[in-house]
């Protein structure tokens, strides 16, 4: 196998390993049922009361949380297995024992949550498809979903290494994961909110994959959005990298 | 084939191993013997570039670590303490996905020939979790083989087996060593480092605190264990160069006395006043 495909193996075990769970009927119905319970509650009961500016509200919604699925399935994936794979059931160690570079692990691991993340937005799609006929899917979008899903991947890496225990992975997601989820402009607009929680909100990177999603062309709202979720996923892969490469114990 | 010198690594304000130095031959095989703790598993990851040291120089094969990497771990194999098979894989899928990151290319003629090299022909497409240990160990030791490594690394291969299996397990090591390999055993067990090893280093918190034959490191504590029960119900031990000396320590005690040969427990205890656990 060549250096180019350092990171095949790596994807190979988690695909093989993604493949055994998603027999297991409990897989796919926890991959939907937080989305769905979201599109009942909000899409369907408090919805109707959101002024959005994009019409019905299902079609506001819909990109939203194709985008915090994508988000949560990417990064929670990704950093509960490494950190599970590190710390107890050291298959991590195959990795760093294995004539790669550290750079093909992070690839390998990322490419598997991006593939996770994909699959959990599918559902999503299909629902959406189903229940919303205004909903399409752009370019734009399908390409703003890749580089979502590879942004928290990066991110769940350096979670997966940093943490010590299994709990802090859930500690690190309560209080990043969970509150972009709900204030990054997933259920309702955030241009009423007030100036200085609105600053963070920006920071945010859910926030921009919102934007982008919502849009069916590139504009000069979107093309800012687009740079910060880029710098934002070059930072998280190349700390990710970092991370991994420094690796001892 | 493997130079370690001072070799120091600390965790928190434990120095877990301290200016160890030793040398291992090609095609030797060499114990690490030590009580829990003793640093044995922290120079196998080491020498298998899982941890870096604080200090020291480590080379295997005229390669530095530090500087060649990819190249040693091309030239070894290891089996963990720690069972870090895949469970929810068979046990096809386990070796493929490791040869696959070793970069091997005859990979189904390998899986095959190290399956039944370990006892586990028609085990290819089982689940690993519905093996029982001693399987999963084989299947550990069998993955560390697959690469057909010139340096073994065993870090408690025999942990937790009964005899019987304890035994297989030996017979697969004695056969890495037949066929040429460099093997590094950890190892709590005084049997395994008797019966295995072609030399051994005895780790008390870090140190080596000697390095010889198991035969070699018996003749300097003494051949001889005079044996016997004092008044408290302490079991008292002495050393004794040879046969004479311990029959004529034997004839002088009152009661019961044993006379027993030597192991490399005694050694251990003599040396450090503590016994292995």
């Amino acid at each position: 196998m060549t250096r180019l495909f350092e990171w095949y193996p790596i994807y190979l075990r988690e695909m093989l390993l993604f493949r055994r769970k998603l027999f297991k009927l409990g897989y796919l119905f926890s991959a939907m049922v937080v989305p769905i319970i979201y599109l009942v509650a909000f899409g369907l009961g408090l919805g109707k009361s959101v002024q959005t500016g994009h019409g019905n509200y299902l079609d506001f919604l819909i990109p939203g949380l194709v985008a915090m699925s994508s988000m949560s399935n990417s990064y929670t994936w990704v950093a509960n297995a490494l950190n599970l794979n590190r710390l107890y059931f050291k298959t991590f160690q195959l990795f760093v024992q294995a004539p790669i570079s550290p750079f093909s692990i992070m690839i390998g691991e990322v490419c598997a949550g991006v593939t996770k993340g994909l699959f959990a937005s599918v559902l999503i799609i299909f629902v959406g498809f189903t229940i919303s006929p205004r909903f399409t899917i752009t370019p734009l979008f399908i390409m703003v979903l890749l580089l979502n899903c590879f942004l928290f991947a990066c991110l769940g890496i350096v979670t997966g290494m940093i943490t010590t225990s299994h709990e802090d992975t859930s500690t690190y997601a309560n209080f990043f994961i969970l509150p972009m989820a709900f204030f990054s402009g997933t259920f309702f607009p955030v241009d009423k909110i007030p100036p200085v929680i609105r600053w963070i909100i920006d920071v945010m990177p859910l926030t921009h994959t919102n934007i982008l999603m919502r849009k069916t062309c590139l504009d000069g709202e979107g093309a800012v959005s687009l740079a910060v979720l880029l710098v934002y996923a070059v930072v998280f892969f190349m700390y990710g990298s970092h991370t991994i490469r420094r690796y001892s114990e | 084939m493997i130079d370690v010198a001072d070799l120091t690594k600390t965790y928190g304000n434990i120095r877990a191993v301290n200016k160890v130095t030793l040398t291992i031959g090609k095609g030797e095989v060499f114990g690490l013997l030590g009580p829990n703790g003793a640093g044995k598993t922290t120079i196998i990851k080491i020498l298998t570039a899982l941890a870096r040291p604080d200090s020291g120089r480590c080379r295997i094969a005229g390669l530095e670590m530090d500087r060649c990497p990819a190249m040693i771990k091309r030239m070894i194999g290891v089996m963990p303490q720690d069972n870090n098979l895949d469970r929810e894989l068979t046990a096809g899928e386990n070796l493929r996905i490791y040869g696959m990151l070793h970069g091997l290319d005859d990979l189904a003629a390998r899986m095959d020939k190290t399956l039944a090299a370990v006892g586990l022909p028609d085990r290819r497409g089982s689940l690993v979790s519905h093996f029982s240990g001693g399987m999963q160990r084989r299947l550990l030791l069998g993955r560390a083989l697959l690469t057909e490594p010139d340096v073994l690394f065993l870090d408690e291969p025999s942990i937790g087996l009964d005899p019987q299996i304890r035994r297989q397990m030996w017979d697969l090591i004695r056969k890495a060593r037949i066929d040429g390999r460099t093997v590094v055993i950890t190892t709590h067990y005084i049997e395994e480092a008797e019966n295995l090893c072609d030399r051994v280093g005895i780790l008390a918190k870090g140190t080596l605190i000697a390095l010889d034959s198991p035969s070699g490191l018996k003749a300097q504590v003494g051949e001889y264990v005079v044996e016997y029960v004092n008044e408290e119900g302490r079991l008292v031990q002495h050393m004794c160069p040879g046969r004479t000396e311990a029959h004529a320590l034997a004839g002088r005690m009152e009661g019961t006395v044993t006379i027993r040969r030597s192991n490399l427990e005694d050694v251990f205890v003599k040396l450090t006043g503590e016994r292995l656990e």
